[in-house]
């Protein structure tokens, strides 16, 4: 009890506990760094470093072949420019839609408004996979009534984001309706008194007040449809290259590469060549991150995605 | 007249609500409700697509036998999937916790810890999850060892003698704990929020009960954490699901979907007993972690 006291108690004993909670949070940071870390020094290493055992981290002889070759092979102008707008159009559809169904849920009293919440909820437990073979079915029945294709275009991704059915949008619903529920709703009514109506009040206060969750909320259906490949891949079926995609096929991609220019020897396909291209692939999520962490942090954190 | 009035406002509640629930409600009904009762139906038939859209015949339970009795993949890969899911969940759950709890206590560096253990949510997907393992040169070393090789962990020999199989998702979750590590980024987020929603008062009443910060914990902090805990396995539930490396079933249910020739029927029953299974560990996950305190009250 006594040493209990002197380990808890004191401000001694605090600041023990203190360096033991940033000796392990430390520790642990570095399982998400070290990744990262090594996909650096691999992507500037040469051929040679990366089979000589004795270069653990830094290179050599640096070069930067490594990324020059994986960005050809990943196509990366092409990729990253679709992928860029592919995923912020959907990201913005999926904003606006998760923005009105939260709005509605926070401000009107409509019937069966507790039983289209439960079903909010129940749409993010039902797993993807279940849903994804009527979904097929359905584009290629759609297609063939309307005459032209569905699949292998963004049409059918786009519209499930139109209608609040992208990636995690639930949560996104969620994280309007809290926040919207910490708007007092005098606002409204003051607004609604000077004669405005529920269209006006949601775009010109509501959403103006949430100006950082919206930017949270676009943020991460940016980023989650990016990173999204299950329902991109069996809808798009690679018509349109995408960066996380591309980086899926990257050896057999690289194979075809190197078959058809300059098939030596040499080129074979190693793990440089490989962390470039992964490392390639997170560069511009990490730079968006680098931007927008301290808003996109707090933003969580005040708003909160859990619905209780 | 009064009656009236309140009828018309309560109408126009109604109305403005559903505009605004619109695109949401029709999106629900077109691409979730009615494909999860396709899914049901199509489980017991057989599609087969030829020019003209879909030829669906009914053949009853034939799908089910043929997923339990005759493909040989298929049994392996869901209980592949059970054991590998449940400790995956249950550790998720609980390291994420302590991880979150930590980075609520800290002020110093608060911020660069926060964008570091964020990290995870930013980067994450299928191809660099399956890339980063394929590069993972320790992991692999240690698999090499293998089971029945790592006889210097005393107490994992221990578990072995007493059951092989539970010994096997020990060391498959030590294996994996810093893949498993990569998939705290939301759950971190989630409990974090949680634990800045607790009234500090409590806190400091529980203090001035002379309570000490362990009982605190367990009395205060956790019984008020738990429903976040349920929302941690689902998210957790949802997000391995959807990855090749960590799915088993994965690559089944995708292989069948791509199998046009005469695959979706087998497809659908496949993903709907998936699906059950998931639902299935959520319903236990609820059980555990349902809120008692809320529901006394009420």
């Amino acid at each position: 009890m006594k040493l209990k006291k002197l380990l808890i108690g004191s401000s001694y004993g605090k600041l023990i506990l203190k360096l033991a909670i940033y000796f392990v949070l430390i520790c642990i940071s570095f399982v998400y760094l070290e990744p990262i870390f090594r996909m650096i020094s691999m992507t500037f290493m040469s051929n040679k470093d990366v089979i000589d055992p004795s270069i653990e981290w830094l290179p050599k002889n640096p070069s930067l072949s490594n990324i020059a070759v994986a960005g050809k092979v990943l196509d990366l102008k092409k990729t990253l420019f679709n992928s860029l707008w592919f995923s912020a159009l959907l990201a913005v559809a999926q904003t606006i839609v998760s923005a009105m169904t939260g709005f509605a849920l926070s401000r009107f009293k409509f019937r069966f408004k507790q039983f289209w919440f439960v079903m909010i909820l129940l749409a993010f437990i039902i797993p993807i996979p279940l849903l994804m073979i009527p979904r097929l079915m359905t584009f290629i029945t759609a297609q063939g009534i309307l005459g032209f294709n569905l699949i292998g275009t963004p049409i059918p991704q786009i519209l499930m984001a139109m209608f609040g059915q992208g990636v995690n949008s639930t949560i996104l619903i969620l994280i309007f309706f809290n926040f919207f529920n910490l708007i007092p709703y005098s606002l409204d009514e003051a607004a609604m008194i000077d004669g405005a109506s529920p269209r006006q009040v949601f775009f010109q206060i509501a959403m103006k007040i949430s100006a950082s969750t919206v930017l949270v909320v676009f943020l991460f259906s940016l980023v989650w449809n990016w990173n999204e490949t299950y329902i991109t891949g069996s809808l798009l079926r690679g018509s349109i290259e995408l960066l996380p995609a591309k980086l899926d096929v990257f050896d057999s991609s690289f194979q075809t590469y190197a078959n058809s220019g300059r098939g030596t020897a040499q080129f074979r396909l190693n793990e440089a060549y490989k962390m470039s291209a992964t490392l390639i692939s997170i560069t511009p999520l990490l730079i968006l991150y680098a931007f927008v962490q301290k808003r996109f942090i707090q933003g969580i954190e005040n708003t909160g995605i859990t619905g209780e | 007249m009064k009656t009236k009035k309140m009828m018309t406002f309560r109408q126009r509640q109604n109305r403005q609500g559903y505009k605004f629930m619109m695109p949401w409600i029709i999106g629900f009904l077109l691409f979730t409700a009615f494909p999860f009762l396709a899914t049901v139906y199509l489980s017991f038939t057989s599609v087969k697509q030829n020019v003209a859209g879909f030829n669906i015949k009914f053949i009853g339970l034939d799908n089910y036998i043929m997923a339990f009795f005759e493909n040989t993949e298929y049994v392996p890969a869901l209980i592949g999937f059970v054991t590998q899911i449940i400790p995956y969940a249950f550790v998720i759950v609980i390291i994420s916790f302590i991880l979150a709890y930590m980075l609520n206590h800290i002020k110093f560096m608060r911020g660069m810890l926060r964008t570091i253990y964020f990290l995870p949510v930013i980067i994450m997907s299928g191809p660099v999850m399956q890339q980063m393992i394929d590069a993972g040169v320790n992991q692999s070393r240690i698999e090499n060892v293998g089971i029945e090789g790592s006889t210097n962990l005393f107490i994992l020999q221990m578990v072995y003698n007493y059951s092989p199989d539970l010994a096997r998702i020990i060391f498959q979750v030590l294996t994996q704990l810093s893949t498993i590590l990569w998939f705290t980024g939301i759950p971190i987020i989630l409990f974090i929020n949680g634990l800045q929603k607790i009234n500090p008062s409590l806190l400091e009443a529980a203090k001035i009960d002379s309570a000490n910060s362990w009982q605190i914990l367990w009395k205060i902090i956790i019984p008020i954490i738990k429903p976040i805990a349920l929302v941690v396995v689902v998210f957790t539930l949802a997000q391995l699901g959807t990855y090749k490396s960590t799915n088993p079933m994965y690559e089944l249910i995708t292989g069948a979907i791509e199998n046009t020739a005469g695959g979706l029927g087998i497809a659908a029953t496949y993903a709907w007993v998936y699906t059950l299974l998931v639902l299935l560990i959520i319903g236990i996950a609820f059980l555990l972690f349902k809120d008692r305190v809320k529901g006394r009250r009420r």
